[in-house]
């Protein structure tokens, strides 16, 4: 019941035998050691393992793996430079923007996809475009100034 | 000393996801295990069938109570155990409570695992549940301890010309940190290796040796992140001992990741409480007398003990109190701490009555609580190390713009019909102090390594601690390094929120003044680190130190040595400590769909030295983030007829996303406090809560003119 599925993750090629149950998720945590990418809820509830796909953000614990055959990925693995830390990740630590840091790949995801998909034309919409991906420690208030931050950036 | 403002340590980990939580390693030959839990509220199992789940191509084997697992039970933390409730799972055929687990499936890969899962059949004998208070079959019994009753608050109660008697309500509610239960277990030989994220590395230690029947020097427990806990991971949780056995039988390591939904039975819970709240005053709404009487929800098999009655005793000047707490046992795993456990409940019930009063005295809610603030603690008299609460509502209600506050309800209408209100409230926690073991190892590049007995789960502790050792010796923050949670290292006592940063902070300052002394440095001022280690003619220079509540006996650190919990406070000789918070928050609630939201918070906390400004600013911003789920969100769902929490996951226990917050205004007044410690802070990862949610129903009152008296405040209760 397994078949050959073959993507790229962060611009590297990979091909697998997978059992068509087996999401995205767990081929990264558990097969290609990516562990970036956090298990929440495994419902797409909370939005700790969102991934680009073709550069769109995806929850990969929905997203069954062999649907990525042919596809490219990136995860958190993927986004920091060779050289140092993207302007995102940059302000989420300059904004505070995490505590426990368990939900934070998933919400540096979503903030690049929220920025690329121009969702942050004022703070309420940041925050509408960020509300897929929970926080338990309650960072809010410094995710969406560091979003807010990276958007501007761009802008500039 | 310096007060450094640095970044939060971890930071550039966490934003990059190299940070490696429990979970986040699968060694060689890793297997994955997988629950199956208990489909019935209570009773026994008649029939396990696990055939169909052993046919599944790759599953290894079945764990359950029809197999000797050869493992006894760890005791409950609060019986002078290491779990979080006395019952063992698997052990025999008894089912307390729906969700509880009765079997646990190890295969070679997770799909195996989860399939195999689903196919274990069991049958049971139900007996009736009670899973609501006041419902039929529950027991009411009195608290073991003596309560809190100062002077006669009967008698002055009758007599007072202002009585307010009214009923509150909170909970149940979980404690859902992102990070799921579970990790992966790994034996070497006879030494088993646990990496879970966890409070209490030290109590997995104890508890798992005990359940084992081996020595604990061979488990070591590591757990460098947690990803939140909030009281979830205070204790061990019972998936550990089998996870163990089974991966000693297979001789493989086996991860586990418990399910979303599982968790909401697998660890303890906020439970349910009840207050009757009973104030007198006379007739400016001086208090007089309070009276306190809670019924808190427990499990069969435990009580937690309940020290709400601790908070409301002393966050007024009130001569005459008496306290009432009973348990009212259910048919649910047994509750215990989540974030402010006992604080924010009885912050609520007692914020929301001095609202009432103040309603009923026709005076501004922030000059009625100024004018019942206490200068000593009016239970014992004493004094208090600290207590700075006017000075926050002072400063609160002057960020706030709360002169502007119109007193009547519903009077703050915008045009478009949106009602506007504004509360405020207040909240304390009892400094808890426990023993801590550090040691510093200062090396002849100049760079300090500190080792100590304390959890980092977002709370910021290693921020706070850097910045204490880089202050203290005038060093770069990135010479200093800091392990936390390891039971290799050093030995750890349970770390909740706020009990970490104030206890730690005595033990890393004895250790700099031990260091200090070794290297022939003076008793403060910087010192040339790396030349005075070579002065002193070695590699390294090694201190320890093992700090104690004050008055706390020496066999208290036995217990931390063991894993087992050993907290003093907030009574010690000569003086009580509390941290303090007010509290002001804006409600606008929507005029078509009666939505309530909360655009606005100011918050200011008394906790203290700020021992790390950023990361405390954080922790206040967090606790205003959970009042605002509390108050508006969160409530764990019961179905009388089946039992469990009915709501299990991320998408019906309703947590607050980004557009649920608005703005925080955070002020910490920073008074040190040296009473408490000669670092001179306080508390503040659980005060940051307490008075949220009362502050936030306040607000709905002023908004609508309508009184909710139990939480979470929904659509329905403003239409």
């Amino acid at each position: 019941m397994t078949g050959p599925t073959a993507f790229t993750v962060n611009g590297q090629p990979v091909r697998l035998d997978l059992d068509p149950r087996e999401s995205l998720l767990d081929v990264l945590r558990e097969r290609l050691a990516l562990t970036g990418s956090k298990k929440g809820c495994d419902h797409g509830q909370c939005g700790a393992c969102t991934v680009h796909l073709d550069g769109r953000r995806v929850v990969s614990c929905l997203t069954p793996a062999i649907q990525v055959h042919g596809r490219s990925v990136t995860t958190i693995e993927g986004v920091s430079g060779v050289g140092g830390l993207h302007p995102l990740q940059e302000a989420f630590v300059d904004n505070d923007a995490l505590q426990c840091g368990y939900c934070t790949p998933g919400q540096v995801m979503s903030g690049l996809a929220c920025i690329a998909e121009g969702h942050t034309g004022d703070d309420d919409q940041i925050r509408e475009y960020m509300s897929g991906n929970l926080c338990r420690c309650g960072a809010y208030t410094g995710i969406l100034a560091a979003v807010r931050q990276t958007a501007a950036l761009r802008e500039e | 000393m310096t007060d450094f403002a640095i970044p939060r340590v971890g930071a550039r980990e966490k934003v990059t996801g190299t940070a490696r939580f429990g979970a986040d390693r699968t060694p060689g030959g890793c297997a994955y295990a997988m629950p199956v839990v208990a489909t019935a509220g209570k009773g026994r199992i008649t029939r396990l069938d696990t055939t169909q789940a052993t046919a599944v191509p790759g599953v290894l084997l079945v764990l359950s109570h029809l197999d000797d697992l050869g493992i006894v039970p760890a005791g409950s933390l609060m019986r002078g155990g290491y779990a979080f409730q006395s019952l063992q799972p698997l052990l025999d055929d008894r089912i307390a409570y729906r969700g509880q687990p009765i079997a646990l499936v190890v295969a070679d890969t997770l799909v195996a695992a989860t399939e195999a899962a689903a196919l274990v059949r069991a049958e049971y004998d139900e007996e009736p549940i009670a899973v609501e208070l006041g419902a039929a079959g529950t027991e009411t019994q009195e608290a073991a301890l003596a309560d809190v009753v100062a002077g006669d608050a009967d008698g002055e109660y009758e007599r007072s010309p202002l009585r307010i008697d009214e009923t509150y309500e909170t909970g149940p509610q979980h404690q859902v940190p992102m990070e799921l239960i579970g990790g992966v277990v790994e034996w070497h030989g006879d030494t088993v290796m646990v990496h879970e994220g966890t409070q209490t590395v030290g109590a997995l230690r104890g508890g798992l040796a005990r359940q084992l029947g081996i020595d604990p020097a061979q488990v070591r427990v590591i757990s460098p992140y947690v990803g939140g806990a909030f009281g979830q991971k205070n204790a061990l949780q019972p998936h550990l001992a089998p996870l163990a056995v089974a991966a000693r039988r297979l001789g493989r390591p086996v991860k586990l990741v418990l399910p979303r939904a599982h968790t909401f039975h697998a660890a303890s819970f906020r439970p349910l409480s009840r207050h009757r709240v009973r104030l007198g005053a006379d007739r400016s709404g001086r208090l007089l007398a309070a009276i306190h009487e809670v019924d808190q929800q427990d499990s069969r098999h435990d009580l937690l003990p309940a020290t709400y009655t601790e908070l409301t005793s002393r966050l007024y000047d009130i001569r005459n109190f008496r306290g009432r707490q009973r348990h009212v046992r259910t048919d649910t795993q047994s509750p215990g701490f989540m974030r402010a456990p006992f604080e924010h409940p009885a912050a609520f019930a007692l914020e929301s009555a001095i609202d009432e009063l103040a309603v009923a005295t026709g005076r501004d809610p922030v000059e009625l609580r100024l004018a019942n603030d206490a200068r000593t603690d009016p239970v014992t008299g004493k004094p208090f190390s600290s207590r700075h609460l006017a000075d926050c509502l002072r400063r609160g209600a002057e960020l706030f713009g709360w002169a502007q506050r119109r007193p009547d309800p519903c009077s703050m209408q915008e045009a478009d019909g949106t009602l506007v209100g504004w509360g405020v409230a207040v909240g304390a926690y009892p400094s808890k102090t426990v023993p801590i073991q550090a040691r510093l190892t200062a090396d002849a590049d100049g760079r300090v390594l500190l080792e100590v007995g304390g959890h980092e789960m977002g709370q910021g502790i290693t921020t706070a601690l850097v910045a204490a050792v880089a202050g203290d010796l005038g060093i770069a923050p990135d010479s200093v390094a800091v392990a936390v949670g390891d039971t290799a290292r050093v030995p750890h006592h349970l770390t909740p929120g706020a009990w970490g940063t104030n206890s730690t902070m005595p033990a890393v300052h004895a250790a700099l003044l031990r260091l200090r002394e070794r290297l022939g440095a003076a008793p403060d001022g910087p010192v040339d680190v790396a030349a005075s280690v070579k002065q002193a003619g070695g590699d390294d220079v090694v201190t320890e130190a093992v700090t104690q509540a004050p008055g706390q006996p020496p066999e208290m650190a036995d217990r931390m040595r063991t894993g087992l919990a050993a907290p003093t406070g907030p009574e010690y000789p000569g003086f009580v400590s509390f941290s303090f918070i007010a509290h002001f928050a804006e409600v606008r609630v929507e005029p078509v769909t009666r939505r309530i939201r909360v655009p606005r918070v100011v918050s200011v906390a008394d906790c203290g030295r700020v021992a790390s400004p950023v990361t405390a600013d954080a922790q206040v911003r967090g606790g205003v983030v959970w009042g605002i789920g509390a108050a508006l969100h969160e409530h764990s769902e019961v179905d009388p007829r089946y039992g469990g929490f009915v709501n299990s996951d991320l998408a019906d226990y309703v947590i607050p996303v980004n557009a649920d917050v608005g703005t925080i205004e955070v002020d910490i007044i920073g008074e040190p406090d040296f009473a408490l410690n000669p670092m001179g802070v306080k508390s503040l990862g659980e005060v940051a809560l307490v008075g949220v949610a009362p502050a936030i129903a306040n607000a709905v009152f002023h908004a609508t003119g309508r009184r909710v008296r139990r939480l979470p405040i929904l659509v329905e209760d403003v239409l």
